[in-house]
C-alpha cells in the first residue's frame, strides 16, 4: 500500500512536471517575436505565397489558447504534432534521432565520469600542487565545447563522443575531486590507515561509500551540462541526432519539435532526480 | 601504484575514444555519383509546389521544362519544347513538342501531358507560387493542339514570360509522383530526412551530346544536408565532396592557401548589399527620427560617409565589388553605364549635413532642433561579413559624430521587425538576385508592395520619386520594346542614385571551389551557378 | 601555490588590464584598416583583429568586463543555488517538493525564448554596457537549478548529522546554524559550481550575441573571443587568437587557488 503510494506520487510529479514544462514551452516560444515570421517573406519570388501560409496559419491559431488546442490534438493523434519545418510527424522526425543522441550521451557521461575519476583519486590524496596537477581539467573546462568539437573534427581523430566525455569529465572532476579530499580528511578514515588498511580497501569500503549519495545527486548535473553540451556537438560534427533537431526547431521557431523535445528532456531531468537518492527516493521528493 | 594504474586506464580510454575516426557519418559514394552539400532540407519535392531554394535546386535536376535558360546567352533555350514563339500581341504562346519523348519509366512524353501539368501549375487548388508568374493565373488557358502542339492563352502580355516555363516541370498526365518520375536529367531515389537527398540519372533523357552519348554523363547526383561550413570544407578538401556552390570569403582565403586551383573567384555576382533606413509612415520612431531618415541629403550624406572600398577589402578580404547601384556590373544587359554617382568622400558629406540644418558640437552630431543624432543598425546573425561592414560602418558614422548601435538577431525577429512592426532604425542585409531581368525585382520597387522596403505598401507613393519609379516599372513591364524597357530601368537606376533610398555597400563576389577531379564545369555568376550544365559535368576516370 | 601569491597574481593581472585599458592611444574600437589580422608589431603589440583593432586593449577591456561581469553573475548564481538548496531541506515535505519541482522545470524550459523577448522588450538603442549587464543578469537568473538539486540532496544528508543536533541543542538557532555551520560543509559543491560557471557564463553571453543580447560592437567580448576558435580560417591567420583562452585559464586556475584552501 506504502508503495503504491510513493508511486503514485512520483508518477503525479512527472505528470505535473510534464505539463508545467509544456505550458512553459508554448508561452515562451509564443510569445517571443518572430513566431509568424519567414525570411522567405524578403524573397520576391516567394513573398506571396510565405505570406498567405503565414497569415492562413496565424487566423488559425493566433491565441495562445488555441495554439495550446492544436497542440494537445496533436499529441492526442498520436504521432506528437506536425512539424513546422519538415510537414512530417513529428514522431517520425524524432524516432530515428532519439537512438543517435541516446548513445552518444550515455557512452559519453560514462566515460565522462570514468576519466574524472580516474584522474581525482590520485590527485585528491595530493598535498600540494592539487590545482596544477589538475589544470588539465581547468583547460578543458575553459575552451567552448563547440571550439573543441572542431578541433577534434579539422584533426579528423575522435567524435562527438570523446568531445562530450572530455567536456563532462573536466566538470566531474572538480566535483569528484573535491568530495573525495573532504571523504579523505574524515577520522574515521585517519583511524583506518594508522590501522593499516590497504588502499585499495580504504578506496572501495570507505571512501566510496561516504561520497556514493553526493556522486548521485550530481548525476541531474551531469545530464544537464550533456544535453546542452550535445547541442553544439550535434551541429558541428553533423550528427543527426536530437541536439541538431533541437537547434534547427529553435531557429526556425519548429513548436510541435521544440515541445516534444522539452518533455524528453523533462522526463529524463526528473528520473535522474530520482535516481540520484535511491534510498531516500521512498520518503522524499 | 595504484594511482599511476588509474592514471593509465584514464588516459588509455580518452585515447581509444580520440583512435574513433570523426567521420563515421559519411554515407559512401556510389561510382560516378556527383556529391555536394546543400544546407537545409528540401521542404517538397512536388515540382508545382516549390517556394524555397533547396526544393528549387531538387526541381532544376529533375524536373523537366519546355524551355531552360541559358546564363551565357540569357535567354530561354528550347528544352522539351523543340521550337516556340510568342504572338505579336503577347497573349499567345507556342510550343512545338519534341518527337519521342519519354519520362524515365518509359510512358510517352506528349502535349496531353505537358497540357496537364501547366494545368495543374495554374490551378488555384494546388496554390503553386509560380502560377503568380502568370499575373492572373485563373484566366490562362491551355490547349493541346495535337500530341506535339500545345498553346497557352494569356489574358495579357507577361514580360519575360519564356523564363516561367523554366520553372515548370512536366510530369505523367494524372501521376504526379515528387520527383520519382520525371521528364528531367535525374530522378529522386533516396531521401534520408537531414542526411542526404540521392537522385540517379534519368535513363530515358532526351538531350544526348555531339558525338550521340547520352546525357546526363554522371550516373546521379548526391546532396548532403549539411548547415556547417567547417565539415563542408574539409570534406572537400578529403575528396568526399566535388564542388562547394559558395564560399564565404575567410574560407575561400584558406582554401586558396591550401588548394589553389581548387577555388575561383568568379567576379562580383548579382546579388547586392545595402543599408537602408526606415521611412515607414507607421514606424514606432519619434518624429524627429522619421524627419533624418525621410531628408535626401541625409541619406546621402550617409551614403558619402561609408567607406566602400573598405567594406570590400575587410569584410569580403577583397572578394566584392563596391557599389552605388541595384543592378550589378555583371548585369551586363541591365547595368547602366552612365550613371551620375554622388561624391564619396567625408567633407562632402559633412557639407550636405550641415546645408540640411544638423550642426556638430564637441564631436557629436545634433539636427536642427537640438536632438542628438544616434540610431541603430540592424541586421541578421549569422553572417560574419554582414557582421564586420556594421561594425566598419559604425565607425565612419563616428566620424560624423552619429553614434550607432549595431544590432544582430536571428532572421524570425528581423523580419518581423522589419515588415510586420516597422519598429527599426537602420537595416543591413542583402539582396539575392536571382533573375537578371529586372521586371523580376517589381516587387522592391512598387510603393504598393509590402515588399517595398524603407516604406511597405503604400496606398498612394508619398514622394513624387517614388510616384516616378512606379511609373518606370509599370512603362518596363507593359513594354514589349526592349530599348524602351532599358530606358525606364535606367531611369530608375538614376533616381535610386539620386535618392538613396538603399544605401548600396558592395557586389559579393561569387567564390566557388570546384575539385580538380571535375570535369565540364563552367561556372557562372548566374544561377543556378556552378552547376547550370550539371548534364555534361562528370568526375574524370568515370566513362558514362 | 599559496592563496597570497594567488590573490597578488590577480591583482596585478587586474592591474595591468587596467593600465592597458586606460594608457592614451588605442581603444578597443580604434579600426587601423591598414593593418588588418596583423602580427606584432612595435605599434600592436598582440597585433590586429579582423577589423584592425589593437588585440592588448581588446583583451584587456573583455578580461576587465568579463570578469567582474562572469564573477558576479557565477556568484549570484551559485549563492541562489545555496539558497534554494537549504531552504528546501530546512522546509516541510511540500515546500521542498514545490521548489525541487520549480528547479526541475527551470532546468528543462527553453530560456532562449524568454532572453529573445528580453530583447525585444529593449530599446535597439540600448548602449552595449546595458546589453551586457542585462544579459548577465539574466544569466545569472537562469544558472541556479543546475546545482540546486545537489545542494539540497547534500543540506538533507548534512540536517541529521552530529554537530548540527548538537548545535540546536546549544541553542543556536536554524538561520546561524546553517550560516556559519552547514554552508561550510557545502564549499565541496558550491566552490566547483562557481568556478564551472564562469567560462559557461562567458560562452554563453557570446552565444547569446546571435539573439542581439550580449557584449555589443565595439565592446570586445571575452566569449565572442573565445567563440573565434571553433573557425579554422581565424585560427589559421594568426597564433594570437589564442590569447583569450591562455588567460581565461590562469584566471580560472587562480581564482582556484583562492577559492581553497591549500
Amino acid at each position: 500500500m506504502r508503495i503504491a503510494m510513493i508511486v503514485l506520487r512520483k508518477f503525479g510529479r512527472i505528470v505535473v512536471l510534464l505539463s508545467l514544462a509544456a505550458m512553459g514551452t508554448i508561452l515562451l516560444m509564443r510569445l517571443a517575436p518572430g513566431y509568424f515570421a519567414d525570411a522567405r517573406e524578403m524573397d520576391v519570388k516567394y513573398a506571396q505565397a510565405t505570406r498567405s501560409e503565414l497569415g492562413a496559419e496565424e487566423k488559425a491559431q493566433g491565441s495562445v489558447a488555441s495554439t495550446t488546442l492544436h497542440m494537445i490534438s496533436g499529441f492526442l493523434h498520436g504521432n506528437l504534432g506536425e512539424s513546422r519545418q519538415y510537414e512530417i510527424p513529428v514522431s517520425d522526425l524524432i524516432r530515428p534521432r532519439l537512438r543517435v543522441t541516446a548513445l552518444i550521451l550515455a557512452r559519453g557521461i560514462a566515460y565522462g565520469w570514468l576519466l574524472a575519476f580516474c584522474a581525482a583519486l590520485p590527485l585528491s590524496t595530493l598535498h600540494k600542487g592539487g590545482t596544477l596537477f589538475g589544470a588539465p581539467f581547468t583547460v578543458l573546462l575553459a575552451v567552448p565545447s563547440g571550439a573543441m568539437a572542431t578541433f577534434f573534427l579539422l584533426s579528423g581523430r575522435g567524435g562527438p563522443v570523446l568531445v562530450l566525455t572530455l567536456v563532462l569529465a573536466a566538470r566531474d572532476f572538480k566535483f569528484v575531486r573535491q568530495l573525495l579530499r573532504s571523504a579523505w580528511k574524515a577520522p574515521h578514515l585517519l583511524q583506518a590507515r594508522a590501522g593499516g588498511a590497504r588502499p585499495d580497501q580504504l578506496i572501495l569500503r570507505h571512501v566510496m561509500p561516504n561520497i556514493l549519495p553526493n556522486l548521485m545527486a550530481l548525476a541531474t548535473l551531469s545530464l544537464v551540462t550533456a544535453l546542452s553540451a550535445i547541442v553544439p556537438i550535434e551541429v558541428i560534427f553533423d550528427v543527426p541526432g536530437v541536439g541538431q533537431l533541437a537547434w534547427a526547431a529553435a531557429m526556425n521557431r519548429d513548436l510541435p519539435v521544440l515541445l516534444a523535445v522539452t518533455l524528453l528532456m523533462a522526463a529524463a531531468v526528473t528520473l535522474s532526480g530520482f535516481t540520484s537518492n535511491p534510498a531516500r527516493s521512498f520518503g522524499a521528493p | 601504484m595504484r594511482s599511476i594504474r588509474l592514471l593509465l586506464i584514464g588516459a588509455a580510454l580518452v585515447a581509444s575514444i580520440a583512435g574513433e575516426p570523426s567521420r563515421s557519418q559519411e554515407v559512401a559514394r556510389i561510382p560516378g555519383e556527383l556529391v555536394w552539400a546543400i544546407r537545409y532540407d528540401p521542404k517538397t519535392f512536388d515540382p508545382a509546389k516549390v517556394d524555397e531554394q533547396a526544393s528549387e535546386t531538387i526541381r532544376f535536376f529533375t524536373g523537366g521544362v519546355l524551355l531552360r535558360f541559358d546564363p551565357r546567352s540569357q535567354q530561354p533555350e528550347p528544352e522539351l519544347a523543340e521550337s516556340w514563339s510568342i504572338s505579336p500581341d503577347g497573349r499567345t504562346v507556342s510550343f512545338r513538342i519534341r518527337n519521342g519523348l519519354h519520362f524515365s519509366d518509359g510512358t510517352d512524353l506528349t502535349s496531353r501531358d505537358v497540357a496537364w501539368s501547366l494545368r495543374r501549375v495554374l490551378s488555384p487548388a494546388t496554390a503553386a507560387p509560380v502560377a503568380e508568374e502568370f499575373i492572373n493565373p485563373q484566366q490562362v488557358t491551355v490547349e493541346a493542339l495535337d500530341p506535339q502542339h500545345v498553346i497557352v492563352h494569356l489574358p495579357q502580355r507577361v514580360i519575360g514570360i519564356g523564363k516561367v516555363f523554366d520553372e515548370i516541370a512536366i510530369e505523367p498526365a494524372d501521376r504526379p509522383s515528387e520527383g520519382k518520375v520525371t521528364s528531367g536529367a535525374f530522378t529522386v531515389f533516396e531521401y534520408k530526412q537531414g542526411q542526404y537527398v540521392r537522385m540517379k540519372a534519368n535513363p530515358n533523357y532526351w538531350k544526348h551530346d555531339a558525338t550521340g552519348v547520352r546525357l546526363p554523363y554522371a550516373t546521379g547526383i548526391r546532396l548532403d544536408i549539411l548547415s556547417n561550413r567547417e565539415q563542408e570544407i574539409a570534406r572537400f578538401q578529403n575528396g568526399s565532396y566535388d564542388l562547394i556552390e559558395s564560399l564565404p570569403p575567410e574560407d575561400f582565403s584558406l582554401l586558396a592557401q591550401k588548394d589553389p586551383g581548387a577555388v575561383r573567384d568568379l567576379g562580383p555576382s548579382l546579388n547586392t548589399e545595402q543599408l537602408w533606413f526606415n521611412q515607414s509612415s507607421h514606424a514606432a520612431l519619434p518624429d524627429f527620427e522619421k524627419k533624418w531618415f525621410e531628408n535626401r541629403s541625409f541619406r546621402v550624406a550617409i551614403s558619402d560617409a561609408i567607406h566602400r572600398s573598405d567594406l570590400a577589402k575587410i569584410a569580403y578580404d577583397g572578394h566584392a565589388t563596391p557599389a552605388y547601384d541595384f543592378i550589378s556590373p555583371a548585369n551586363t544587359m541591365w547595368h547602366s553605364t552612365h550613371l551620375q554617382i554622388p561624391r564619396q568622400d567625408l567633407a562632402s558629406a559633412i557639407r550636405m549635413l550641415a546645408s540640411a540644418g544638423f550642426v556638430t558640437k564637441g564631436g557629436r552630431l545634433y539636427d536642427a532642433t537640438g536632438h542628438a543624432v544616434n540610431f541603430s543598425i540592424l541586421t541578421n546573425s549569422g553572417n560574419r561579413a554582414r557582421q564586420k561592414m556594421a561594425t566598419l560602418i559604425q565607425q565612419d558614422m563616428a566620424a560624423l559624430g552619429i553614434d550607432v548601435t549595431v544590432v544582430t538577431l536571428d532572421f524570425p525577429e528581423l523580419i518581423e521587425r522589419l515588415m510586420h512592426k516597422m519598429d527599426y532604425e537602420a537595416c543591413l542585409l542583402g539582396l539575392s538576385n536571382v533573375d537578371p531581368d529586372p521586371n523580376a525585382m517589381a516587387n522592391l520597387w512598387r510603393s504598393s508592395s509590402p515588399n517595398h522596403q524603407w516604406n511597405p505598401s503604400e496606398a498612394t507613393p508619398s514622394t513624387t520619386w517614388e510616384a516616378q519609379i512606379d511609373k518606370d516599372m509599370d512603362t518596363q513591364a507593359g513594354s514589349p520594346n526592349p530599348l524602351e524597357r532599358k530606358r525606364a530601368i535606367d531611369d530608375v537606376q538614376q533616381i535610386v542614385s539620386d535618392q538613396q533610398p538603399f544605401i548600396y555597400l558592395v557586389y559579393p563576389n561569387l567564390l566557388i571551389a570546384v575539385s580538380p577531379r571535375l570535369a565540364g564545369a563552367e561556372p557562372t555568376v548566374f544561377q543556378p551557378g556552378i552547376v547550370w550544365n550539371v548534364t555534361s559535368m562528370r568526375l574524370q576516370g568515370h566513362q558514362p | 601555490m599559496s592563496r597570497r601569491f594567488a590573490c597578488t597574481f590577480l591583482t596585478l593581472l587586474v592591474l595591468v588590464a587596467t593600465v592597458i585599458v586606460a594608457w592614451p592611444g588605442h581603444t578597443y574600437a580604434t579600426q587601423d584598416r591598414d593593418a588588418i589580422m596583423a602580427g606584432s608589431s612595435a605599434e600592436h603589440w598582440t597585433g590586429t583583429d579582423d577589423l584592425g583593432r589593437d588585440r592588448t586593449v581588446r583583451v584587456a577591456t573583455a578580461l576587465l568586463l568579463g570578469l567582474v561581469c562572469a564573477a558576479a553573475a557565477s556568484a549570484i548564481s551559485t549563492s541562489i543555488a545555496a539558497g534554494v538548496g537549504t531552504v528546501a531541506a530546512f522546509s516541510p515535505g511540500p515546500v521542498a517538493s514545490v521548489l525541487m519541482l520549480l528547479s526541475d522545470l527551470f532546468l528543462t524550459l527553453p530560456w532562449l525564448f524568454l532572453l529573445m523577448i528580453v530583447r525585444s522588450s529593449l530599446p535597439l538603442n540600448a548602449s552595449p554596457m546595458h546589453s551586457a549587464a542585462i544579459t548577465f543578469l539574466i544569466l545569472a537568473a537562469l544558472g541556479w537549478p543546475a546545482c540546486a538539486r545537489a545542494v539540497y540532496n547534500g543540506a538533507l544528508e548534512l540536517r541529521g548529522s552530529d554537530w548540527m543536533i548538537q548545535g540546536r541543542a546549544n541553542g543556536l538557532r536554524t538561520g546561524q546554524l546553517v550560516r556559519q555551520y552547514l554552508l561550510p560543509h557545502l564549499r565541496p559543491l558550491l566552490v566547483p559550481q562557481f568556478l564551472l560557471c564562469v567560462p559557461a557564463f562567458l560562452v554563453a553571453e557570446a552565444n547569446l550575441g546571435t539573439l542581439g543580447l550580449g557584449v555589443a560592437e565595439p565592446l570586445p567580448s571575452w566569449g565572442g573571443m573565445l567563440l573565434e576558435l571553433d573557425s579554422s580560417a581565424m585560427l589559421a591567420r594568426s597564433s594570437w587568437v589564442f590569447l583569450p583562452i591562455v588567460l581565461l585559464v590562469s584566471v580560472l586556475l587562480l581564482l582556484e587557488c583562492l577559492a581553497y584552501e591549500v
